[in-house]
């Protein structure tokens, strides 16, 4: 499947904003099931740009905008093939034998599978974990399955109770949340069962004949899970299920703090930005592009 | 130099200046007052009147006496150009530069700060008050003798001279505008002993009337004072004098750029010079001194606008 | 001068106490002067007794008119004191030297190569000599600076390696400093001043000179410069006034012919460092930052700090500016590696550590942590994320509530702490305050901070900070916390 993918960040001050500096995550990511065939970056007013490599191999531009703007217009333009994911068999681990070999997996794979920014191991979280803790003759796969719909399960989609800064122990008080919350707490309760889980950003391409009730958002999180005999394998908690050829990989890492869109600073004499994104996924083959548009959270400022 | 360093030089020398004038103009008219035949009315009204502060005065004090109008000028913390406002002021200002200006120059701003947090009310008791104004100058006199005796000549000396000059100007023309245009007698009065006493007070608080009877004798008139305090190019309190200095300090620190322009240079001090070469005292007093005096304060206002614009602007 | 020209000690000399189990810098068992000291004692110590009370009074004089002064954190504003100073000059014969210097510069080359391995291949995590959760878990491991190659690979341009002498009068590391370590400019100013006070016995003493290191280090940053730049922009960035080590920066940028910045004067414009100056933007090659990482780029790092400069990690990663110490370092001062050093030294160089380290325990291995348990008061306990010695337990001198606190903070997060031996630290004669009657000396405790540059070629300053503890019996030497210091002599023969 090929994708053709125009994402447009767009900001507007009430007074002119200048020295803006700003890191971007929106280069689509190559890998066996994804391949990134052309990548443009289109950023107004003129700005310096940067490109460079994460830690997590994320690509990310350094954009800064020195003289004052009115406006600040990020759009990045791709062509991206997805593949079917290759059919995988994760072996039949009971998770008993697995959690046997967890040393060696807690030094190799530590940044997944202990707490971070938005995934604090709370006392909230660990009862939310009890509540569904792995049996030991269950097996790995069994209970990342049963974990990623339990989420879904226990909480609604909803947007306006948390926000982009909540990490998992405001969605357990809020009782709902969107798509980075879920991921969120599906990971938490993975990396306290032992399981090495990290969060992936990226877009949720349009599918035929089906109405989203996501259709106003922009950018998509979810999971991947290290599973044995699998390696790291992609899962949806929002739609409940494993990923498919419309999930679009734009950048890893431990959770939304590590592959932000656009996160940065500048000053201004005024104090709002409003931030509005707009995203287009056409597949190759098809007449109407699917157009998302969302309005998202303010950027905070200096 | 860094801007933020020649911004803290620019203001630290501002507000020492300002401390210096409101000293001088509280000092001579607490004189005036107590010396001289009392005029109409509570002479502390036309202090108040005088310094322009008489809204914010009236929101903080109910009477209208020595004591609190001196508080007021001198201690009180919530009017930003009394005495102590401007040394703390000035005081932190140079903080901020502590390690580029000398550290005698440092003790002596400090050294005035902490004696000035020790002000009271008591000491502004009617038998001390000639004793503090009088140390308070003699502080003063010292602070300028560091500052000329241990700073390098360089672009920072030049911006502690262009918020001195700047500041300097500003108030000896407002002192003539408030004797000529407040405190206007009636025309019966005019060259009377009140008028007399009141001229007598302005060159005081310019410190100029030793300088005015050796050039002009003992006979004091408007024109020749406002000729000494606007038009003279030797008097260190005249406008005049402050403008041609300016005009140096401007061209050195235009001069110091890394790739100075070539040819002349066209400095923000242009228009107040040429303001002050073009015109007499005579001609001045009968167009109108008080706009005269206006056109003067607007081109000094013109000028700290365009150093801010050009080498102080920060953000 | 040998010891039998002390036939008549002065009965100040006779209450000098030297302890066994203790090792004195000054005086072996015997109480004869050590190698190099024999000079010292002769016309310091053996003398009239009231002048060397006189001496620090002079000296203190001296300290506050230059200014030399630290702000305690915490305390309010005007209150700057002066370190505290002991004239009694701490000596270092130039052979105990030679094997220092190597120790130091052998230790500090190793550290800079573990760091640019672990932002880099991760060739000392794979093969497992340090283990890589402790790597990754470390809080002063910095994401951001995976994949950054400063030039010549250092990241290290100044390090403070603090030593301590045990009982057996070796040398022993007890912590690294790679950060932004302080404290070199009361190095060069206690020798100022003692050179006015004793100027005779420092020339016939024969003492290396310090007044270099502001050059040296100069030279260290120069060498910095992006490109190879021949005659680089290089300043200085301060946190401000408010900082306590200001008196340093002040002093540094002045000896360098630095401008002293703060991040409010720089900009970042096409990923470049500027200076906001009066004629305008003048670029910055090489910044000497002595502002903690966490506060250096507010896009990066701590977006509520307005200590750094917006957008100088891109600059740093584009290779506009350079940046010492490079940010990230914190991972090799992390007391959680400190146990590991010594591995690290035999990985990267191939060779013995000259220097050893306090014995380490990591309480992360259970075994380790119940032998720990078990006798905690015989231990000083350290956070692996702690500085300045606040949140240390002392356990031959802590409460029965501090112990209980530390073992329920162990049992909690073992990998959050780290346990040594409680070190006997060498002691030297020091001047005690009034009340213990001024014109009187004791042992105190005393440790040492030298300082490494790393450039081109690596650079020791010969001696160091010699920190002393006031306090009778206090082993704890931190300026904010009752230290004060010595001026340390290394003999040039």
């Amino acid at each position: 499947m090929i994708y053709r993918i125009r994402h447009t960040t767009h900001f507007i001050y009430d007074k002119p904003a200048y020295e803006s500096h700003n890191e971007v995550r929106v280069t689509p990511r190559s890998s066996p099931n994804q391949r990134c065939l052309s990548f443009d970056l289109e950023v107004t007013p003129k700005a310096a740009v940067l490109a460079y490599d994460d830690s997590f191999k994320n690509h990310v531009h350094a954009i800064s905008v020195h003289p004052p703007h009115d406006a600040f217009t990020i759009v990045a333009t791709s062509v991206v093939e997805r593949l079917a994911p290759r059919p995988s068999t994760p072996l039949r681990v009971p998770f008993g034998e697995f959690l046997a070999e967890d040393a060696a997996r807690s030094a190799q794979h530590f940044e997944f599978l202990n707490p971070s920014t938005f995934v604090p191991f709370s006392e909230r979280l660990r009862k939310f974990f009890w509540s569904a803790r792995p049996a030991p003759t269950e097996t790995v796969v069994e209970y990342t399955m049963r974990i990623v719909r339990y989420v879904r399960d226990q909480f609604e989609y909803e947007k306006d109770k948390t926000n982009v800064h909540s990490g998992v122990d405001d969605i357990l008080s809020a009782g709902g949340g969107v798509c980075q919350d879920f991921a969120h707490l599906t990971i938490g309760l993975l990396r306290l069962a032992g399981l090495p889980a990290r969060y992936v950003s990226g877009y949720l391409a349009p599918r035929p004949g089906v109405v989203s009730d996501y259709a106003d958002q922009a950018s998509h999180a979810w999971i991947e899970v290290l599973l044995p005999g699998a390696g790291w394998t992609g899962f949806d908690p929002t739609l409940r299920s494993r990923t498919t050829d419309h999930h679009i990989r734009i950048a890893v890492g431990r959770d939304y703090a590590d592959v932000p869109p656009l996160r940065g600073v500048y000053r201004s004499a005024g104090s709002t930005g409003d931030m509005r994104v707009e995203l287009s996924i056409q597949r190759d083959g098809e007449n109407d592009p699917g157009v998302v548009r969302a309005q998202m959270r303010n950027q905070s400022q200096q | 130099m860094l801007r933020r360093i020649a911004d803290s030089l620019f203001w630290a020398a501002r507000y020492l200046e300002r401390a210096e004038w409101r000293a001088r103009l509280v000092s001579v008219n607490h004189n005036l007052l107590i010396e001289g035949p009392a005029p109409a009315g509570n002479p502390w009204s036309s202090m108040l009147a005088i310094s322009g502060d008489q809204e914010l005065f009236e929101q903080h004090y109910e009477d209208v006496d020595e004591r609190s109008v001196l508080t007021f000028f001198v201690l009180d913390e919530r009017n930003p150009s009394s005495i102590r406002s401007c040394i703390d002021a000035a005081r932190a200002n140079a903080r901020s530069l502590r390690h580029r200006i000398s550290s005698e120059l440092w003790l002596e701003l400090n050294t005035l700060h902490l004696d000035a947090k020790q002000w009271t009310v008591a000491r502004l008791g009617t038998s001390e008050v000639f004793d503090f104004f009088s140390q308070l100058q003699e502080r003063f006199y010292r602070i300028a003798g560091v500052m000329n005796g241990t700073l390098p000549r360089g672009v920072g000396f030049d911006f502690l001279g262009l918020g001195i000059l700047l500041e300097r100007a500003e108030n000896v023309t407002r002192l003539l505008d408030i004797k000529y245009h407040y405190l206007l007698p009636r025309v019966e009065d005019v060259g009377g002993p009140i008028d007399l006493l009141q001229w007598t007070a302005v060159l005081r608080s310019a410190s100029a009337l030793e300088a005015y009877r050796m050039k002009y004798g003992n006979l004091i008139r408007t024109e020749s004072v406002v000729e000494m305090l606007l038009f003279d190019s030797t008097f260190p309190r005249s406008a005049r004098y402050c403008v041609d200095r300016l005009e140096t300090a401007l061209r050195r620190v235009a001069q110091a750029a890394p790739e100075p322009a070539p040819g002349a240079v066209e400095l923000a001090s242009d228009g107040l010079a040429g303001l002050l070469a073009s015109r007499s005292a005579s001609e001045v007093i009968s167009s109108g001194l008080h706009d005269f005096l206006i056109d003067v304060q607007e081109e000094c206002e013109r000028i700290s606008s365009a150093v801010f614009d050009q080498y102080l602007r920060f953000e | 001068m040998s010891a039998q020209s002390m036939t008549n000690p002065v009965p100040v000399f006779d209450a000098y106490r030297v302890v066994s189990g203790l090792f004195d810098e000054m005086f072996d068992l015997e109480r004869r002067p050590r190698p190099g000291c024999a000079r010292v004692v002769a016309d310091l110590l053996a003398r009239d007794p009231g002048r060397l009370a006189e001496l620090r009074a002079r000296a203190d004089g001296m300290f506050l008119r230059m200014g030399v002064t630290f702000n305690v954190y915490g305390m309010e504003e005007g209150s700057e004191k002066i370190f505290p100073f002991d004239p009694i000059p701490r000596v270092i014969d130039a052979a105990t030297w030679a094997h220092l210097e190597a120790g130091l510069t052998q230790r500090v080359r190793a550290l800079n190569a573990f760091i640019q391995d672990v932002y880099g291949a991760g060739e000392i995590l794979k093969d497992g000599v340090v283990p890589r959760d402790l790597v990754l878990g470390c809080p002063q491991y910095l994401r951001a600076a995976v994949g950054l190659t400063p030039p010549h690979g250092t990241f290290v341009t100044v390090a403070g390696i603090d030593l301590v002498r045990g009982a057996d009068g070796r040398f022993y590391v007890l912590e690294d400093n790679v950060r932004t370590p302080s404290g070199v400019s009361y190095v060069i100013q206690n020798r100022v001043v003692m050179t006015r006070l004793l100027p005779d016995l420092v020339r016939a003493s024969g003492v290396r000179s310090v007044e270099n290191y502001p050059a040296d280090l100069l030279e260290s940053l120069c060498e910095l410069a992006p490109g190879g730049k021949s005659r680089p922009k290089v300043a200085l960035l301060t946190p401000g006034i408010y900082n306590s080590a200001f008196f340093e920066h002040v002093f540094l940028s002045h000896q360098m012919g630095i401008e002293l910045v703060e991040g409010h004067d720089l900009v970042c414009v096409d990923h470049k460092v500027f200076m906001k100056t009066v004629h305008g933007l003048e670029q910055i090659d090489v910044l000497y930052r002595r502002i903690d990482d966490d506060f250096l780029d507010p896009v990066v790092f701590r977006s509520d700090s307005i200590l750094g400069v917006a957008g100088i990690t891109a600059a740093i990663r584009a290779g506009n500016v350079s940046v010492a110490n490079g940010f990230g370092t914190g991972i090799a001062d992390d007391k959680a590696i400190f146990a590991y050093t010594p591995a690290i030294v035999r990985y990267y160089l191939n060779e013995e550590p000259l220097l050893p380290i306090v014995e380490t325990h990591v309480l992360s291995d259970p075994d380790v942590r119940r032998m720990v348990l078990r006798d905690l008061d015989r231990f000083v306990v350290k956070p692996t994320n702690a500085s300045g010695g606040y949140g240390v337990i002392i356990g031959p001198k802590a409460t029965y509530r501090q112990l209980i606190e530390a073992r329920e903070g162990i049992e909690r997060d073992p990998s959050h702490f780290i346990a040594q031996p409680v070190v006997q630290l060498s002691v030297h004669p020091t001047l005690l305050g009034e009340g213990g009657g001024a014109d009187i000396y004791a042992p105190r405790h005393v440790d040492l901070r030298p300082f490494v540059l790393l450039g081109k070629r690596p650079r020791v300053l010969p001696g160091g900070l010699t920190r002393v503890a006031l306090r009778e019996g206090s082993l704890i030497v931190n300026s904010s916390q009752g230290g004060g210091s010595k001026d340390t002599w290394v003999l040039e023969r």
